[in-house]
């Protein structure tokens, strides 16, 4: 039952779309050369993008049909629906590369993991809005959100998939200092958390995982295994020099040296072909986007819609960030992808419906309280 | 739960404006957070493509560009005319490149069937490599034939990582024709790689290894080509880039004459004779022949000699590894006596018609010191002197010089010192002095030693060279020229980068007269009624030359036995040595026969052959208009 207000169509936010839609077309570009001279089997990664981000429109189309606040009561089937796909994921997943992440739906692999990183944003999101507390949340506050976090957390490390799992970590870290915690609660949960990552550290994490970290500090210590992925991108991205060495004509990326060029690393390939000005120009538009997306933020009716805005652009913005601080050779490859721009079409569905809900929220920034409701009705 | 259903939704939407402004205001710091992190990045971007931007364009391009060597054809060996000695042909060698072979051991187990080689070589040639990277190929076999060729090229399927590798290889028109003066190639050594360049040469290399190709190697070896081609990753190429070719050597062409050296080497070879033949333009001091007997074998040393034929080589009592031209010394014997006659004349100790009795024996001292003609040969002059080889008219000649003036004459010759011809490990031979004995043994030199000394015995030694230079300098009127074997150098494109130019190294001066008699002297060696060498007269030809026995030892328990049974190694050395034509000598020729027992007869008739080739197109002529005289 659709029920969508006139005003909504006025105030879709073209901006925003355009944005979108010019990052699409270049990460698109990119994937094309990426995948480049293209296998001889197999559909090539830049017409299944090219479909998955079709659908996702189609799925901006949905999300935008609902008022958004309507996700405090959808979010409690969406959440359950996730955790029952990650304890599948586990039992029934298709493996690769030793990690079980997978659930083959025919047409397309679907990755849990990655939805899981929108239904926490929505999660926490529903409840820090419905709870207000003066001066800030306290420890007992604290509980509920900590568990929406932490059940995810486990099974996606489970899996194991270290990158996603520190993300649930990083958006719940965003968002409950953006909601304000009091002092006290700092302090507990920092030192909750150090210990954490003492255990961690000790208890959980595989020895690669381990030596991805300890490479980040020595990356000379092991040119031909994590090093080298690290050393391959930066030559790649260096090698780019002013303008680039023009689009297919990078050799780092053709020439297998950039391992992984179509998903974690592609955006390395774009350095290679494109140069600093062309990099410029690309994270010039992709930031714009999010920052127009705290702008919508600003914008929202409500507070919920404050922390929905807030909470997908967190969700972009961490990701885009740490998989660019690896490809630049500042962090360990932890294989976070750049939303839109790396390959992986549950990371493209997902990023696209979280704008999808960010666009929702901007488009319906007029309306208070029933008031789209009542004129819909009326 | 609480907050399920409608109803609920409108509780929420009575929010506070308060709170959600102080909310919002937060949103700002979340932007500054994002615009901290953009520059951030953007910094790095800068550091990495503008400010490293070149570091990182090279280390791309050294990631995906491979270079490799294309091997120069080294420049050919001509003789004087022009013929082909040495030059050039494609080889086939089999390799091995490890990268594209995933099952080495079963592919070498196929392949040593096919070429017919034991596995356990194979494997050694791989172990050698090392831990050379594995897209270097590794030789195999070197130069295979054709049938093999053709297998493994039809059948390169069944044999991944397994190339044909075409490089140039040295072929020898002659065969082994002046192998010593000519030398081989082979691969270079560790100690080789670490003294020279390395920007030119790399393990795998042949570099010339002995003679000319040792020598000359600057001028032969050219410039190496570079492939440059793309490879991925995982070292598989993908496109050749561009291809650098190859500078190819120089070409030199030798003074010898392939046909006198052949003529000479055959005649010694035919008969098993171990020693030297030379000869030499007198008047300008081209090397025409420079044979050492028994040859090298260079098939043996192409691709590396193999220790059973090394040790064959060493262990050879005829000592073919040595070249006995420049490298093997003997006593001159009788042919010393141009340079005592020499002495004698220039200190006018005697002159051309001074007699000396001969009764076959000069007693000196306490001693008795024999003439070869226990008979002896009565009165004599120094043409008879020379022709019949007295040895007792010599005896008196030398003591009357003294040994020091001897060595000076023998200096002005050439021997006792090297002469500068380029070829290896020359020796400088023995012209014994007073000072000389004093410095090497210590002792006063004996007056009888000077008798010795003034037949070509005692501490004297030569090498053929030597004597060739000797007589060459007498042949000419005293002129003492550098001996040189090399005519020209030319660059791939016939441009000559050097020439020929006589050089005169000494010259016996105001002594033309002295000379000509000498000469008269040993003209009757060869053509008098009784000269030593009569039998290498040739009909229509005036030589002059000069026999000589070379004592090995002196142990008297020889003396007495028959030639042939004194064992090869005491037998003494033979010499001969001639210019022609007597009247304008163009043409110096010096046989070394080692243990010959005879100049005249043994080491004679290969100067005699050398000769006849020599002249052959004149005495033909010759003989022609003999024939036309005849008949009219």
């Amino acid at each position: 039952m659709l029920r969508v207000d006139r005003r909504c169509f006025h105030n879709f936010d073209w901006i925003l779309f355009f944005l979108l839609i010019a990052v699409s077309i270049m990460a698109l570009l990119n994937l094309y050369s990426a995948s480049y001279p293209p296998i001889t089997w197999g559909m090539p990664p830049y017409i299944k993008q090219c479909y998955l981000f079709l659908m996702g429109m189609v799925g901006i189309l949905f999300v935008l049909s609902f008022d958004y606040k309507e996700l405090h009561f959808w979010n409690y089937p969406f959440y359950a629906l996730i955790i029952i796909l990650l304890v599948l994921v586990l039992f029934a997943g298709n493996s690769a590369g030793g990690a079980q992440r997978w659930i083959n739906l025919g047409f397309f692999k679907l990755q849990p993991s990655e939805l899981a990183k929108l239904m926490l944003v929505v999660s926490l999101a529903s409840y820090y809005s419905r709870k207000e507390a003066e001066g800030g949340y306290g420890l007992k506050e604290m509980v509920t959100p900590v568990l929406l976090t932490i059940l995810p957390f486990l099974l996606i490390l489970k899996q194991p998939d270290l990158g996603t799992a520190l993300m649930l970590v990083i958006i719940f870290v965003s968002m409950t200092v953006f909601a304000r915690l009091r002092i006290q609660a700092y302090l507990v949960g920092m030192a909750l958390g150090g210990g954490a990552a003492v255990f961690a550290w000790f208890y959980l994490l595989k020895p690669y995982q381990k030596l991805r970290i300890e490479t980040l500090l020595n990356p000379g210590k092991d040119p031909m295994g994590q090093g080298y992925q690290i050393l391959q991108s930066k030559i790649a991205v260096g090698s780019g020099g002013n303008f680039g060495k023009g689009y297919l004509e990078g050799t780092q990326g053709h020439l297998h040296f950039l391992p992984e060029r179509h998903t974690d690393f592609a955006f390395s390939v774009w350095g290679e072909e494109w140069g600093f000005f062309g990099t410029l120009f690309f994270l010039g538009i992709y930031f714009s986007m999010l920052l127009w997306g705290l702008y919508a933020a600003m914008t929202a009716r409500d507070r919920f819609g404050v922390f929905l805005a807030f909470g997908v652009v967190m969700l972009i913005f961490w990701q885009a960030v740490i998989n660019l601080l690896m490809i630049l050779g500042f962090l360990p490859v932890v294989g976070i992808p750049l939303p839109l721009v790396s390959y992986g079409g549950s990371s493209l569905l997902t990023t696209l419906l979280a704008l999808g809900i960010l666009m929702n929220v901007r488009m319906r920034r007029f309306q208070t309280g029933l008031g789209a409701d009542k004129v819909s009705k009326g | 739960m609480k907050w399920s259903g409608y109803k609920n939704l409108e509780e929420i939407n009575e929010h506070d404006d308060a709170a959600l402004d102080s909310l919002k205001r937060r949103l700002a710091l979340a932007g500054v957070l994002i615009l901290c992190f953009v520059s951030l990045i953007f910094a790095r971007l800068w550091f990495l493509q503008i400010h490293k931007g070149e570091e990182y364009k090279n280390r791309a391009d050294n990631n995906r560009v491979r270079m490799s060597d294309i091997v120069a054809p080294r420049g050919s060996i001509l003789d004087r005319a022009g013929r082909e000695l040495v030059t050039n042909r494609p080889s086939f060698n089999v390799v091995l490149v490890r990268e594209d072979s995933n099952d080495v051991d079963n592919l070498l187990k196929k392949l040593s069937l096919v070429l017919d080689v034991d596995i356990s070589l194979l494997w050694e040639k791989i172990r050698e490599a090392g831990n050379r990277p594995r897209h270097i190929p590794i030789r195999l076999l070197e130069d295979v034939n054709w049938e093999t060729l053709a297998y493994v090229e039809n059948h390169n399927q069944e044999f991944p990582g397994i190339r044909i590798e075409t490089i140039p290889a040295r072929v020898y028109h002659y065969g082994d024709l002046a192998a010593h003066a000519i030398g081989y190639l082979g691969e270079i050594s560790r100690k080789e790689l670490e003294s020279r360049d390395a920007s030119i040469y790399q393990g795998g290399d042949l570099i010339g290894k002995m003679g000319l190709e040792r020598l000359r190697e600057k001028d032969l070896r050219g410039e190496k080509g570079t492939s440059y081609t793309e490879v991925n990753a995982m070292g598989f190429e993908q496109q050749l880039l561009k291809d650098v070719e190859p500078l190819p050597g120089n070409d030199i062409q030798l003074t010898l004459d392939a046909e006198l050296q052949k003529v000479a080497e055959d005649l010694m070879a035919s008969e098993e004779k171990a020693g030297a033949v030379v000869a030499m333009e007198v008047k300008t001091g081209r090397m025409l022949v420079l044979a050492s007997n028994p040859v090298l074998p260079l098939k043996h040393f192409v691709g590396g000699i193999s220790h059973a034929n090394w040790n064959a080589l060493l262990e050879n009592k005829k000592h073919p590894l040595i070249n006995k031209v420049v490298q093997a010394m003997y006593p001159p014997g009788s042919t010393y006596k141009m340079i005592t006659a020499m002495a004698g004349l220039a200190t006018g100790v005697v002159d051309r018609d001074t007699v000396l009795y001969c009764p076959g024996h000069y007693s000196f001292g306490n001693r008795r010191y024999h003439c070869w003609k226990r008979g002896g040969h009565g009165a004599v002059n120094l043409k008879r002197a020379l022709s019949e080889s007295c040895d007792v008219y010599f005896y008196q000649v030398g003591l009357r010089v003294g040994v020091d003036r001897l060595a000076e004459y023998a200096n002005k010759f050439g021997l006792g010192h090297k002469s500068g011809i380029e070829l290896e490990h020359e020796k400088k031979g023995i012209a014994p002095t007073k000072e000389w004995k004093k410095q090497k043994k210590g002792r006063k030199w004996q007056e009888g030693e000077t008798l010795s000394t003034a037949i070509g015995q005692g501490f004297n030694l030569v090498t053929p060279l030597q004597i060739c230079l000797m007589t060459a300098t007498v042949a000419n009127g005293g002129k003492q020229y550098l001996p040189q074997v090399i005519e020209k150098v030319t660059d791939p494109d016939g441009k000559v980068l050097a020439q020929f130019e006589p050089v005169v190294v000494d010259e016996l001066k105001g002594e033309k007269k002295h000379l000509a008699e000498i000469r008269d002297g040993l003209v009757e060696v060869v053509q008098g009624k009784r000269g030593t060498a009569r039998s290498v007269r040739i009909e229509g030809l005036t030589i002059g030359g000069k026999t000589g026995t070379a004592q090995v030892v002196r142990l008297s328990q020889y003396r007495h036995l028959k030639e042939e049974d004194i064992p090869y190694k005491y037998r003494d050395h033979a010499w001969f040595t001639c210019y022609a034509p007597a009247e304008d000598p163009e043409i110096a020729v010096t046989v070394l026969v080692e243990h010959g027992l005879h100049g005249g007869s043994v080491a004679g008739p290969v100067a005699r052959a050398v000769l006849e080739k020599y002249f052959s197109e004149r005495l033909l002529l010759a003989e022609e208009e003999a024939g036309k005289t005849n008949g009219e």
